[in-house]
């Protein structure tokens, strides 16, 4: 390709945009409230399936030991937790720290719990966390097969449901941001095919004079990209506004912790850039074609 | 030979004939008219020498080469060779005299230099001196056709086609287009202009080819059967 021709492209297209201001104008606000919504709706996925993560990385199972056992039994115990496939961490609370614990959540300031109760009737309890969540089940169950284990409690059902949940809240998220997508590629290719439209019979009088399909096409792809390109730098800008002002005022909303990792956002940044340019690409594609077959 | 139609039919998918085994020769240097009545088939002619319809049978070459048989990436190579004036004119309103000859250029990627030199050459040719940034909507009709004359002749065409460049303007002005017409000819560049003005193509006494219901029903060197 000529040098100047590429200069030529770039003219053409500038002078487009210039000429349709109206035009450029509704399609960089398009491709930014698409891209805009597009952003958001990852934010709140990525949020949600942290606040997920949260939530089922808090799930852990307690694992109380028949009440006779020795000191040295109940280390055993520990030590047999410890080795098994998949614990992340076990803590040891003896039966007194769970009384304390007890009392300091129940009893009021004067009240003596120990002594209402007479004995301590509280067993000694592991606090077993796993690496998986979904695996918690599984090493519940191989938890109470151990000897001196008199019981295990993980909220079964409640992990099972808490899981269901979260499953189908990851499923709606993907869901929402592709419908997304696909509006936002059909609302640039209509307005790309509208400026194209704008400009048919300077495509058909260049195909008569003899230039090359990617003659006609490069202006009108530097055209969208462009268009495109600002559009998602625009919604980027607003975003990163928006977010960043929701982190400076809160790092909490409704009890969920929000993501503030920068290396995280600037990739979502840049993909949403990508994005923006993709959609400028694909739009102009699918709008052009149709106009070349002169 | 500079174009040689064998044997050319072109239906529609409507099932119109409009043209009905054609064969026709043009040599390098021409003036040819082709003349008939709307619905003759001039116009789909003129549109298979630059490959925009294709013949349902038969076989077309423009300087030795199979139009029907090119390729589609060859396309843009076989319209460079040709230069087209159009009855509406097809000039760009937002474009000015310049502007839209220098645009023919710059669509066939020709250099800002050469672009430099040319346009005002070609403006020249056609008697528009002075009228340069003018836009189109400034000129009148003979004025405008000059400058579509201009666009076609700015990258030297072997061939110019012009499909009926005189059917929106008055006599006067029609005579005088085609006296630049004529003028380019004698230049060397071969014309072929479909037109159902009589008058105009009799005085001409150049080649007719008449058509009539899509066949060839006359061709006469001269003009002779419009005497």
């Amino acid at each position: 390709m000529r040098p100047g021709s590429i200069i030529y492209f770039f003219r053409e297209a500038g002078k487009s945009l210039n000429r349709n201001r109206l035009l450029s104008f509704a399609t960089v606000t398009t491709v930014a409230i698409c891209i805009l919504i597009f952003g958001f709706g990852v934010l709140f996925t990525l949020n949600a399936s942290n606040f997920m993560n949260h939530l089922e990385s808090d799930v852990q199972i307690r694992a109380f030991l028949d009440q006779e056992l020795t000191t040295s039994q109940v280390s055993d115990v520990g030590r047999k937790i410890e080795v098994m496939d998949g614990v992340k961490s076990h803590e040891f609370v003896s039966r007194d720290e769970a009384l304390q614990n007890l009392q300091k959540e129940f009893g009021r300031r004067q009240y003596d719990l120990r002594a209402t109760l007479g004995k301590n009737p509280l067993p000694h309890v592991y606090v077993v966390k796993v690496k998986n969540p979904r695996e918690v089940s599984r090493i519940a169950n191989k938890i109470t097969q151990l000897p001196g284990v008199h019981k295990v409690n993980y909220g079964k059902g409640t992990v099972e449901r808490l899981f269901q949940v979260t499953r189908w809240m990851r499923i709606i998220g993907i869901i929402f941001i592709v419908l997304l997508l696909i509006g936002a590629v059909f609302l640039i290719a209509t307005t790309i095919r509208l400026a194209i439209f704008a400009r048919r019979r300077e495509i058909y009088l260049m195909k008569l004079i003899g230039s090359t399909d990617w003659f006609v096409r490069w202006p009108f792809f530097i055209e969208g990209v462009l268009l495109s390109t600002i559009g998602a730098l625009i919604s980027i800008g607003v975003l990163a506004l928006a977010y960043g002002s929701l982190i400076g005022k809160a790092s909490n909303v409704f009890f969920i912790k929000l993501i503030t990792d920068p290396t995280i956002l600037s990739h979502l940044y840049l993909i949403l850039l990508g994005a923006g340019a993709a959609l400028g690409i694909i739009g102009t594609w699918i709008s052009l074609n149709r106009f070349l077959k002169v | 030979m500079l174009v040689q139609f064998y044997n050319v039919s072109k239906i529609y998918p409507n099932g119109a004939k409009a043209l009905d085994d054609i064969s026709i020769q043009i040599d390098r240097g021409e003036f040819v008219f082709l003349m008939g009545a709307s619905g003759a088939g001039k116009s789909t002619l003129v549109k298979m020498l630059f490959r925009e319809e294709l013949p349902t049978r038969g076989q077309i070459f423009v300087a030795s080469r199979s139009v029907v048989r090119m390729k589609r990436s060859d396309v843009p190579r076989l319209r460079r060779n040709m230069g087209i004036v159009f009855q509406d004119f097809k000039l760009l309103e937002k474009k000015t005299v310049a502007e839209n000859i220098a645009f023919a250029m710059e669509v066939v990627g020709a250099g800002s230099k050469d672009i430099r030199v040319r346009v005002p050459e070609v403006i020249n040719m056609v008697g528009l001196k002075g009228k340069e940034n003018c836009f189109p909507g400034e000129l009148s009709g003979g004025e405008q056709q000059r400058v579509g004359i201009a666009r076609a002749l700015a990258n030297r065409p072997l061939l110019l086609i012009a499909d009926e460049p005189t059917g929106n303007l008055d006599l006067n002005t029609s005579q005088e287009i085609m006296e630049l017409l004529f003028d380019i000819n004698r230049k060397g560049t071969t014309v072929i202009m479909a037109s159902h003005a009589r008058e105009l193509v009799r005085a001409a006494r150049k080649r007719v080819i008449m058509l009539q219901s899509g066949r060839v029903v006359d061709d006469s060197p001269n003009g002779e059967s419009l005497l």
